[in-house]
Formats: structure tokens, sequence, C-alpha cells
């Protein structure tokens, strides 16, 4: 910090004082603030976060096989435009399109865009469509839609579903795999970390010996092996369950360690030693104590956890054990994309990985920055 | 001499240890799976149109051992484990020994190959990343070692499936052109083999690459202040020969602690990769064998044998970090 405290006047005794009484919290706040890229990865992750809460009201459709649109299958993404040969309009169009069939298309099923006036499709905000349950409320507003028919900005797959709908839909179905996942790893990686940290001696040798097995063994072979268990009658609500859960039972021992390493070298420092000469419980102080001593590394770990998570989950649906098709999300989307069919014709199929490279991006950059952040050391370093 | 081979010793009982210990969770896993070898061998047989009993069942049980205690289970399977032997896979009835040979040795090379390249690449780049002042080569090779971490290695692979697809009509997958796929190896089988491998090697050491540039940049700017550095230079030293000679000496010895997590890496995203790229080794095996079957004999196999070159190769780095550190030597001793 001493960068900081340079800067200010000597004279202006009140800012000193107030870096001087800041909680931990202000302290990491004001440095993170500081990293251009982090704050910017930090608004992006808001935001993803966000549309993918308002995933409802912001996509026209259901991304469901309810919202199909049974006309325009693998159909390319429509960009709403202003002018075309027939002249301009204020309001932004799409052109309407008919399913046909006949000798000119080999009797193939083909889609025509109609380019004439009187078939385009003028853009409309919040436009009646699908009804939909918010907070228990019922709404049937949707941020954009046409007049007639259906719009599909980032076009559809072969069952006409909309693929911004799924897409939104399936940045909400990460988030909570990835979330449900970390929280499962962090209670088993406090238990463990902290019973060997806390105790040290044998337990802590046994309890590494386990940690460092698990660590051993390959991450995504063991995931398929366990989520091959799961019978195929389950419903997707049980099968994104147990999703979750296997990933969190393997993806505690990286934060299990860190927990142990703070624990065994700060239960030996002087101010646990006053606590407990003072008379304090030993659960008065690794609550009071030892526990603020390091929330901010474990929240810090727990943001860095994440991308591999939803990574994870992505590439177990994406090879078709992990989540299946009601359910959205990126594996369950990209799981026919390898098809030549898919790769020559329909490229619109991969406009959620940026979405989800994006988003992955996005928290490596904020757990990078509270990393930073959160060592009270980072400045002095430099 | 005798604290090395005293430390060797040591060394070589963890491993073996370690392997134990991921036998058990993997026996484990194996029992867990929902019903047994003898009744999917039972099942299997009556779908082929043969009227089966639950005698049949138990005495096909008896024939497998699945009658036996579980600790006795797991006692002769590790036993066996370590003999390169595993028993027959449970669906396709064929010695798993037989049907994984050659192609784990062949995934195992890809990967060995990827970690190779990952370290041939990312040791000079991040040398040269941890000295350079240049801001723009900074942190555009920051910027690669995010997107190692954005875009893991199967997505990178659909990518580049996409665009040569699109651009050379050709989606480079295989492991081996048509005419060669069953020949016997010979020159020209091994050529054609190389033509194809350069991919999935580089796709599978995508992601290790760019954490190993993370790493041994780091390493070196912690080592690159230090005062010995600046008391080399102030003795003329200076260049590449400073860096080869002094901070690089230090920084890079606890790489080779990172070898074997960086295989594990690897080997996470090689079925995956294996599936997309349509590589026909142990990889794909693997999913052949949990997703579409649940084998499980061929699925425990393939994961402890994977472990198994996991704890080996951490055992070679720990035997070569205490040749050249004799600090490592001492400490585990004690």
């Amino acid at each position: 910090m001493t960068n900081i405290t340079n800067t200010v006047p000597a004279t202006n005794q009140k800012l000193k004082e107030a870096y001087f009484t800041a909680s931990q919290g202000q302290l990491i706040w004001q440095r993170f603030k500081q990293n251009k890229s982090a704050l910017a990865g930090a608004w992006v992750l808001i935001i993803l976060i966000l549309s993918g809460i308002f995933s409802p009201f912001l996509t026209p459709y259901d991304a469901s096989i309810a919202g199909r649109d049974k006309d325009y299958l693998n159909g390319a993404p429509q960009v709403p435009s202003f002018c075309d040969d027939n002249g301009c309009s204020l309001r932004p169009f799409i052109y309407s399109y008919e399913r046909t069939r006949s000798f000119k298309t080999n009797f193939r099923w083909v889609t025509e865009e109609k380019t004439d006036l009187e078939d385009r499709r003028y853009l409309t905000f919040f436009s009646k469509g699908m009804e939909y349950t918010f907070l228990g409320i019922k709404f049937d507003r949707h941020l954009y839609g046409v007049d007639e028919g259906q719009i599909h900005i980032f076009g559809t797959d072969s069952t006409g579903k909309d693929i911004f709908s799924r897409t939104l839909t399936a940045v909400n179905t990460s988030m909570a795999v990835g979330t449900i996942g970390v929280l499962i790893a962090f209670f088993l990686a406090l238990v463990i970390g902290g019973i060997s940290g806390y105790y040290g001696g044998k337990i802590d040798s046994v309890l590494q010996m386990v940690t460092d097995t698990v660590r051993t063994i390959p991450n995504i072979p063991l995931f398929m092996a366990l989520a091959a268990f799961v019978p195929d009658t389950w419903s997707s609500e049980e099968r994104f369950f147990f999703i979750s859960l296997v990933l969190g039972l393997i993806g505690w021992t990286t934060l299990a360690r860190r927990i142990r390493t703070h624990l065994l070298s700060e239960r030996n420092q002087e101010y646990v030693l006053a606590a407990q000469l003072c008379g304090a419980s030993p659960h008065h102080v690794i609550r009071r104590h030892l526990l603020p001593s390091f929330t901010s590394y474990i929240i810090v770990d727990l943001v860095i956890s994440f991308p591999y998570m939803i990574l994870s989950e992505t590439a177990l649906s994406f090879i078709g054990l992990g989540l299946k098709d009601p359910v959205n999300s990126l594996g369950v989307m990209l799981q026919n994309v390898t098809s030549a069919d898919v790769l020559l014709n329909y490229q619109w199929y991969f406009i959620p990985v940026i979405f989800f490279i994006v988003l992955v991006l996005a928290f490596v950059f904020v757990g990078d920055g509270l990393r930073d952040a959160a060592d009270p050391y980072a400045d002095t370093n430099k | 001499m005798l604290q090395f081979s005293k430390f060797f010793a040591v060394r070589a009982m963890l491993a073996i240890l370690t392997l134990v210990m991921v036998s058990f969770i993997v026996f484990t896993l194996m029992e867990l799976v929902p019903a047994d070898c003898a009744e999917r061998y039972v099942a299997f047989k009556n779908s082929q149109g043969s009227v089966i009993t639950p005698e049949d069942i138990q005495v096909e049980r008896v024939r497998l051992g699945l009658d036996q205690p579980y600790i006795q289970r797991w006692g002769s399977w590790i036993f066996n484990a370590f003999q390169g032997e595993f028993g027959d896979s449970c669906i396709l009835r064929v010695d798993i020994a037989q049907l994984l040979g050659q192609k784990f040795w062949l995934s195992l090379g890809l990967c060995l190959s990827a970690l190779l390249l990952a370290y041939l690449i990312a040791i000079p780049v991040g040398i040269i990343a941890a000295t350079s002042k240049n801001a723009v080569l900074n942190n555009s090779l920051r910027l690669v070692s995010y997107l190692g971490l954005a875009l893991p290695n199967f997505l990178l692979a659909l990518m580049i499936m996409l665009f040569s697809t699109v651009y050379f009509g050709d989606s480079l997958t295989g492991l081996f052109s048509k005419e060669y796929r069953d020949a016997a190896w010979s020159t020209d089988r091994v050529m054609d083999f190389l033509g194809h491998a350069w991919l999935p090697i580089f796709i599978l050491g995508w992601s290790a690459t760019a954490f190993a540039i993370q790493t041994v940049r780091a390493l070196m700017s912690d080592e690159i202040g230090k005062l010995y550095v600046t008391a080399a230079s102030a003795r003329g030293v200076s260049g590449s020969r400073l860096l080869m000679r002094y901070p690089a000496r230090h920084a890079l010895s606890p790489i080779i602690n990172s070898v074997g997590f960086d295989l594990n890496r690897i080997f996470n995203e090689l079925p995956i990769v294996a599936l997309i790229l349509t590589l026909t080794e142990a990889g794909s095996l693997l999913i052949e064998a949990l997703a579409r079957s649940n084998d499980q004999q061929l699925a425990g196999a393939i994961i402890f044998m994977l472990t198994a070159s996991i704890v080996a190769l951490n055992f070679v780095t720990d035997i070569i970090l205490a040749l050249t550190d004799p600090r490592i030597r001492k400490s585990i001793v004690g």
C-alpha cells in the first residue's frame, strides 16, 4: 500500500486515518478497483449472471422443445436490418420464410426467405409471447419479438429451438451447477482441511495422503466413471443435482490443502497464543481469530474454482454423461456439432461457445484480480 | 549414496502406497456400479435367446469369483493389476490387457509428447515473458495463458475442426489414413502416423502449455530480482548467459514438480479430445466403456493405468529432483 500512503499529503490526516482503520473488505475493494481488467471482468460477469437470471424476459421464446419454431429448422441467424432493395424503414425488420419442397430443391425440405415488401416482419419491443413465471408472478412480456412469426437472432437448431434463448438459459444452468458444486467442494474442503490443519500430527498425515491420492487420479475420467452410475430413468432434475454433487465431491482437494496449510501456519502465531492465554475456548479461537484471517483467501479460491466446475460440466455433458436434453447447458448444446453436416452448413451452432469463453474469462480475470487484491503484500513486493 | 538409496526407497514405498489407495478407490467405484459382471453377462445371453435362471447367475458369479468377500477380491484385483492383468472385460468378454495393449501405449505416447511439447514451448516463452519489459508482448502472453484456461482443449479441438472443415474441406481427424489403419507397423505407417498426430499432440498440450508458461513466468520473476543475480550482473555477466546460469537454474527445478500435474491435466482432456478427433485409442475406449456399456472392469483398468502413469511420472521427477538438488534428499529422509 506504499503508493497510496505516499501520495496522500501529510496534512490530509483524515485520509490516512481512513486507510489505517479500514476493514479488510474495504482494503481489498480499494485494491481491486485499481485493477482495470479485473473490474471489466467483474462487469461482464455481473451482466452475464443477470442476463442468465432474467433470461425468460430477455429471450423471446421458451428454450425447451415447447418453444420450437417448426417452420425454421436449422435456420440461419436473422439479423434485423433497416434497409433493403425495397427502400428503408424506421423500424428494423427481418423477412418471413417458408419451407418448400419441389423438383427444384431435389425434393428436400428447404427454407426459403421471402424478401418482398409485404413479407417484412417488424421488430417489436416488450412484445407479448410465451408465459413464464418469475419470482412467483406470471409474465408474458419479452424484451423483443416480431409482429408476425418468430425471430431467431442466433438461428435455430435441428429441432427449431431458438439458439439465443437456449444460450442464455444455458448460462443460468452452468452458474447453478457451478454454485452447487463449489458449495459442496467448499464444505468438504473446510471440514477435511480444517481437521487436518487444526489437529496436525498423524491425522494430518493420513488425511493428506487421501487428499493427494484423490488429486492424482485424473478428474475427467473419474467424473465419467461416476456419471455412468446415473440410470437412464432419472429425471433431468435428479441428473442435475447428481452432476453437481459429483463435481463437488471431486473438486475439494486444492482448497482443502490450502486451508490446511494456512491453519497449520496460523495456529502457532502469537495472537492465537494470546487468545488462548486469555482463556478463549478453541471454538472461539477458530471462529473469531483463525477464520477471519483467511476468509478472503477462501473467497478468492472459490471464485477461481468456479470456471473449472463450469468447464467440467460442459465436458461431461458434451460426451453425453452429464446433463441431458430438456436441460440446457453448453455441453448439451454442443452434443451434435461434430457431424460434418453441422460443421459445413450450420456454423451458428457454435455461437454459444463465445458466451462461455467470455463467462470463463470473466471469472478468471475477477479471480486473479481478487487474489492480487486479497494479498496484503502484493504492493510492498513491487 | 546411502542417503540417496534411502530416499529412493522411501519414495518408491510412497508411490506404491498411493497406487494401492488409488486401486481401493477405483475398485470400490467398480463395485458400486449397479449390477455386477455376472448379471450383465447373463443378461446379454438372455438377449441372445437362451433362457436364464437365477441359478445360472449364481453359477456365473462363482465362476468369476464374485461370491468371495470384498477385501479378498480387492486384494486379488490389485495383485493382478500390478502384474498388468485386469481380467476380462465385462461386456466384450475379451482379455483387457489385450484389448488395451497397443492403444494404451499409443495414448500414453501422445500424452507424453504433448507434455514434452508444452514444456519445450513454455520454458523459453516463460523466461522471455519474465525478463522482457515489453508491455505488448507481456499482455499478449497473458491473454494466451488466460485463453488456455477459458478455451479448454476440447473446445479448441472443435474450433480447429470447424475452421479446417470450412477452409480446407478436411476435418483433420483420426490418427491414420485409411490404408494404414490396420496395417502392420512400417516406416510408411510411422510417417503417416506422424502426419496425423501433430494436431492431437498440439491440442492435448494446449492448456498444459498455458499453465506451464504461467508457472515458469512466476518462478522466474521471483528469482530474477534476487541479490545473487544483481551480483552476477555486476561482475559483468549479462544477456542470456546471465539468465541461464543464475536465475533459470534455480527457477526451473520446482517446475519438475509440476510435470506430474500437467500429465494429469492432459489425461483429463484425452477422452474428450479423442472423441472429437475420432482417435481410436484408450481415451475413446474409456468413453465407450462408460458411456455406452457401463463396463466397470474395463473402466477401472483404464483409470488405474492412467493414474499409475501419473504416479510413475511423479516418482521419476522426484528422483530427478533429488539427483539435482541435495536439499530435497535431506528433507524427505530428515
